[in-house]
């Protein structure tokens, strides 16, 4: 258990926010402690909040945006992947996978720990009928990367990572994650980061049509049912044996 | 006897750059083999850097300096 969640359950968990940062936590430490060699977490958060890699705090303006997104009920919470802010709420699913990889092995590497998250995560899309999934760069989309789960070149998952020594030995401990649009609008997520830009006076601004929900493409589908599969792939892919 | 704190250089693969997102310790404190002294991130992924050994750091490259693969970071004095 990490307070309120439990560890590699099939099923999509309720947290806070903070709730679920904190147990994201403690499945990489889970792994780092040499208790498991694999770990997994979905949850959707029943609060909301801006979520950002703490160095965030750095920036000149910071605490006025702090102020200013507290008065728009989006407080901001931080994280231990890297990135830059992303809005969680209800509309989020969230899943995270703690692996131990062997260094100097082929999964040992930023890039195959995207893959790994992310190529099941297209092929439950493939199962459920979106055959245009894939992984890449979004422009335009906020906290874009590389590894973005996209449908029709438009961003679905956001995804980022975590390395960290296991205790006592040359390998290291991943937690890789993704953050997926289930509902709402991207114009109403946007909204939140370019508000944050604004207030710490950065001129970027982020585009909604860069982005997708996945209700926008699958509305019928019946997360507390579809989660689990996902969840499945991840677990059951042939690349994470436990070593 | 000094030893250098470098980016790990196979942890991703390319050419790819890192920022130096914290100094965890600060500068000229005493840390001990396997501390948690520093983190670099590269394209959304968060690396922690540990102490090789344990000594007096030297910081030489600042929070936010991008640095590449293999970089020293710091040193060590035992």
């Amino acid at each position: 258990m990490a307070g309120p969640l439990d560890f590699s359950s099939m099923t999509l968990q309720h947290p806070t926010v903070e709730e679920g940062l904190v147990a994201e936590e403690a499945l990489l430490d889970m792994v780092c402690q040499g208790e498991a060699s694999l770990g997994w977490l979905a949850w959707s958060p029943r609060d909301r909040g801006l979520v950002m890699p703490r160095r965030h705090e750095r920036l000149a303006g910071f605490p006025e945006a702090r102020d200013r997104l507290v008065e728009q009920a989006w407080p901001i919470r931080f994280r231990s992947t890297g990135g830059t802010p992303v809005p969680q709420s209800p509309s989020v699913v969230n899943l995270a996978l703690a692996v131990r990889c062997h260094v100097g092995g082929s999964a040992a590497h930023l890039e195959w720990g995207y893959h790994r998250l992310g190529d099941p995560w297209c092929d439950w899309l493939a199962d459920l009928g979106v055959t245009s999934a894939d992984l890449g760069p979004v422009p335009g989309a906020y906290c874009d990367g590389r590894f973005n789960v996209r449908i029709g070149g438009r961003k679905l998952v956001g995804t980022a990572q975590r390395w960290r020594r296991v205790r006592g030995c040359r390998d290291m401990a991943l937690l890789v994650h993704g953050a997926m649009q289930v509902g709402d609008t991207p114009e109403a997520l946007v909204a939140v980061v370019n508000a944050f830009q604004d207030a710490i006076d950065d001129p970027q601004r982020f585009q909604a049509a860069s982005h997708v929900a996945l209700r926008d493409v699958l509305p019928d589908l019946d997360l507390e049912t579809a989660i689990p599969g996902l969840l499945k792939r991840l677990v059951t892919s042939k690349d994470v044996a436990p070593i | 006897m000094t030893t250098a704190i470098t980016v790990p250089d196979d942890l991703w693969e390319g050419d790819g750059e890192g920022v130096i997102t914290a100094w965890l310790v600060d500068d000229g404190a005493e840390v001990a083999q396997g501390d948690l002294v520093a983190e670099v991130m590269v394209e959304k992924a968060q690396y922690e850097i540990e102490a090789p050994v344990s000594g007096v750091l030297t910081i030489a490259k600042q929070e936010d300096e991008v640095v590449a693969k293999g970089t020293p970071i710091a040193s060590l004095d035992a």
